[in-house]
């Protein structure tokens, strides 16, 4: 494969804050582009792990953190689970101490030769420089909000970081909506002040906890919920452009980053 | 306004307030909490915001930074994180002072639906709480949500705060940015 031609788009999926299902919206949006692309998930949320309990790879390693320890390399810690490529983080401490997260840019930048599309599974802050890394690296990133104001509030946050860090915004996803919730409304004015489109209105659903109790992304567990459904529509409106891998490589080369943080 | 200073039952450091707001319910404190924005690159979002506590219940708050005070500050209070956390311990006699005093009060309930997403804790915070005490509660969830959108002068402001704050952390952490 010729690497310099290859064409790869990099999106974080960020929520500033936790629980707004992150990991539960990578993965759905992770299976719904497979069907058309490559697609590898990363799991760059190094402290707080949750990939592998979606994907039933509670018991594999190595994972991201033997990678960024140094002591795995990247293809090693692949696993190829519904469709996709993904690379789970661990959840000992031991690994995350060992782990250097700056390392991050490294892995993107060698899955980028051999994926058209990434996605990685940010962390729940914006207080560290590891936890903002993935939005620095990504081309593009998608907010995942729930319609209450210390989400929304994040939300901006994320999207303000990333922009200023040159990462476009893909757009918003209002995820574990009420049915009795006017989400119409709120979304109409939230879409006010963030950029790019609303992608999609998730339902709170009973599907997704049992998705996530049965080790399985909703797209494997449950594919014609709704909400699924909403995750394959938010989906398609998410514009594939590409970086060459040439070109994504040099941006995460030229990211200089100190040793520690 | 000033607040005897109590005695330290808990200091620790938090990502958000709900953490808060779980520990003085269950606690049932009678007290404050004395948030104090961990980051102190962030120069704007400098100042100490308090709650206070009566059987765990939030009864008022104001902001030093931004001189709010009562469902303002609240607000001032949750879009500051992560913190540095003091929990004081008063006497009762001493928080009573913030129910004479209306521009600090609080509707018991209106901290946990405009500061976390924990409906438990909502329902909880209202079922402990006296009737009297919430005769002033109105907004619900999505009231606050449409209110905070409408807000636009608001919204801006965290939004340059936060602008301001990742440029400086991009100058701290060598990330490049959009200027450079």
């Amino acid at each position: 494969m010729n690497s310099v031609y290859q064409m790869v788009e990099v999106f974080a999926v960020a929520s500033g804050k936790g629980g707004t299902g992150k990991t539960t919206s990578t993965l759905a949006l992770g299976m719904a582009l497979a069907t058309e692309y490559d697609v590898t998930v990363i799991d760059a949320d190094t402290g707080m792990a949750n990939i592998l309990f979606h994907t039933g790879l509670s018991d594999s390693e190595p994972t991201l953190h033997e990678v960024l320890a140094g002591d795995a390399t990247v293809e090693q810690a692949v696993y190829e689970r519904f469709e996709m490529k993904v690379i789970p983080c661990g959840t000992s401490l031991a690994g995350f101490r060992e782990a250097d997260p700056t390392r991050l840019r490294d892995v993107v930048a060698t899955v980028a030769e051999q994926t058209e599309i990434i996605l990685l599974d940010s962390a729940a802050t914006l207080g560290t420089r590891s936890a903002v890394l993935p939005i620095v690296l990504a081309d593009q990133v998608v907010i995942v909000l729930q319609p209450t104001v210390p989400s929304l509030s994040d939300g901006l946050k994320v999207q303000e970081y990333a922009t200023t860090y040159g990462t476009d915004v893909a757009g918003i996803l209002f995820n574990r909506v009420s049915p009795d919730e006017e989400i119409d409304t709120i979304a109409t004015k939230a879409g006010r002040y963030f950029e790019g489109e609303t992608l999609a209105k998730v339902p709170e659903s009973e599907v997704v906890r049992a998705a996530r109790r049965a080790s399985k992304p909703l797209l494997a567990h449950a594919a014609q919920s709704k909400a699924a459904t909403a995750y394959r529509d938010a989906a398609e409106k998410l514009t594939v452009r590409g970086s060459t891998t040439g070109e994504v490589a040099d941006r995460f080369r030229n990211a200089v980053i100190p040793d520690d943080g | 306004m000033n607040l005897a200073q109590g005695q330290l039952v808990r200091q620790r450091v938090l990502e958000d307030v709900h953490t808060v707001l779980v520990t003085a319910f269950d606690r049932e404190l009678t007290g404050y909490a004395r948030l104090e924005p961990q980051d102190t690159l962030l120069l704007d979002a400098s100042g100490v915001g308090v709650l206070v506590f009566e059987d765990g219940i939030p009864v008022g708050a104001y902001h030093t930074g931004t001189d709010s005070s009562g469902p303002t500050a609240v607000t001032d209070i949750g879009s500051s994180g992560p913190y540095r956390l003091e929990l004081y311990e008063l006497d009762a006699e001493l928080t009573e002072q913030i129910h004479d005093d209306n521009s600090l009060r609080v509707p018991p309930a209106m901290p946990a639906t405009q500061l976390s997403d924990d409906t438990e804790l909502i329902e909880r915070t209202r079922d402990r709480a006296p009737a009297e005490w919430q005769q002033d509660e109105q907004p619900t969830s999505l009231d606050a949500v449409e209110q905070f959108l409408d807000d636009q002068s608001r919204v801006e402001e965290i939004r340059d705060r936060a602008r301001s704050e990742a440029r400086k952390r991009a100058e701290e952490w060598d990330f490049p940015t959009d200027q450079t």
